[in-house]
């Protein structure tokens, strides 16, 4: 005959119980058994199940697929237009939903891989620190114009990446100028811009392994995302939404690029 | 993407072969991906397992609709690990002896409602609320599939322990 208190000794060895009931259930298990040997079964099953259980890592194979799918499932909605600013998102609402914009695919992605992605903290503490040096006076740029055929040569002598530059004024976000900075002993180009009063950092490095990940740090966003052979990072105090109609931008103008 | 093992995870215990976890996972995640929105609260992974498990599901009936006539339940996982006649006293095998194979098999033996549970719970290490949470179930209903599930590994068990000494390498 099973003890009728047995569904509560499951409990307790599931540690769903409060103390209080931890130890009315103990002083029960003390003088029965049949409880006594419910709980060894458990701890039996239990020992079985984690000891032997292949605890391994989802296939690689199976993790790039998923990427690429995704990297597809953001991508598409810009690259079946030429003029960013007529979205086909509004075509398709279903889980753009209120994130508006051409920044929408970027941000429904980057709000997803939120949840999923860790970025090393000396890391992102360095991106963060740059960013705040740069507001600091006179260390915002190294070469001042809004002029994107400016910007871009200049790069070139002064950093090992060519990142996109383009002025997306009619779209809020001004072109301030570029500088080149030092992360993680990487020089690393920075393109500057301003949206109302929030200056926004965009770095850029040589990395084949970017992807889109958001967080936050000292209250600053930062988001990454990767394209082609460079890896991105856009640091501000802008609203999520603000800074991700940026990236946004950015990644339409990316992914022009890449088919001319 | 920390939740791609423990959703591959899930996937692997939930359907018969790798080949078809991987696209339930797939599948799960583009899902996931479109409904970001429909995540309330912060369990991320406990959505995800909730997704996975759907996938699986609506993959199971595609098959049954397509199938003339039951899958076959066997493979080599089975073969690997098949009992002998042989007896065995049960107190003498010891669980370390069973090898991680015979326990996929052990597993595999189980309902599949007893299944998830248990894996939930022993393996992810969540709460019956969470796991009502991923499994559309009272908690009530959550706890005594978790007995009865418990209990049914530890009959596989020790059938399969009366099969040894084969497992023994
Ligand atoms: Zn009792």
């Amino acid at each position: 005959m099973p003890c009728a208190e047995g569904s509560r000794v499951q409990a307790y060895f599931d540690a769903e119980v409060d103390a209080v009931a931890a130890a009315d259930i103990e002083r029960h298990t003390a003088g029965c058994p049949e409880c006594r040997a419910l709980l060894e079964d458990l701890e039996a099953t239990r020992t079985l199940i984690r000891r032997e259980a292949h605890y391994g890592h989802a296939p690689p194979l199976l993790r790039e697929r998923i990427t690429r799918m995704l990297d597809q499932e953001t991508a598409s909605p810009l690259q079946r237009q030429d003029r960013p600013r007529l979205p086909a998102w509004r075509t398709r609402p279903f889980w753009f939903g209120a994130l508006g914009g051409i920044g929408a695919a970027v941000a429904a992605t980057t709000a997803f891989f939120l949840l999923f992605a860790t970025v090393p903290d000396a890391f992102l503490d360095e991106v963060v620190a740059a960013h705040v040096r740069s507001l600091m006076p006179a260390h915002l740029t190294d070469v001042v114009s809004t002029d994107q055929h400016t910007v871009k040569p200049w790069f070139a002598g002064h950093a090992d990446v060519s990142p996109v530059v383009a002025d997306f004024t009619p779209q809020g976000y001004r072109l301030v100028g570029g500088r080149a900075d030092y992360i993680d002993g990487r020089r690393v180009a920075v393109v500057v811009y301003q949206h109302g009063p929030h200056i926004i950092n965009v770095f850029t490095w040589a990395s084949r392994h970017g992807s889109a990940r958001v967080t936050t740090r000292n209250g600053y966003h930062v988001v990454f995302w990767g394209a082609g052979n460079l890896e991105y990072c856009a640091v501000s105090d802008a609203g999520w939404q603000e800074l991700q109609g940026l990236v946004g931008l950015l990644r339409a103008l990316d992914a022009r690029d890449a088919r001319e | 993407m920390p939740h791609l093992d423990a959703a591959h995870r899930f996937a692997r215990w939930l359907s018969r072969s790798p080949g078809e976890a991987d696209d339930i996972v797939q599948e799960a995640f583009l899902r996931a991906f479109r409904g970001f929105d429909a995540l309330r609260g912060s369990d991320a992974k406990g959505w995800l397992l909730a997704i996975v498990r759907n996938c699986h599901a609506s993959a199971f009936r595609q098959e049954q609709r397509r199938a003339q006539v039951p899958l076959p339940d066997s493979d080599d996982v089975q073969l690997e690990c098949a009992t002998s006649d042989a007896a065995a006293d049960p107190q003498s095998v010891s669980i370390e002896r069973d090898d991680q194979r015979c326990l996929e098999r052990l597993i595999a033996g189980l309902s599949e409602e007893h299944r998830e549970v248990l894996l939930l719970r022993e393996m992810e290490e969540m709460s019956y609320r969470e796991i009502a949470a991923v499994t559309q179930l009272p908690i009530g209903t959550v706890m005594s599939r978790l007995a009865r599930a418990r209990v049914a590994l530890k009959l596989q068990w020790l059938q399969e322990s009366a099969g040894e000494p084969h497992a023994v390498r």
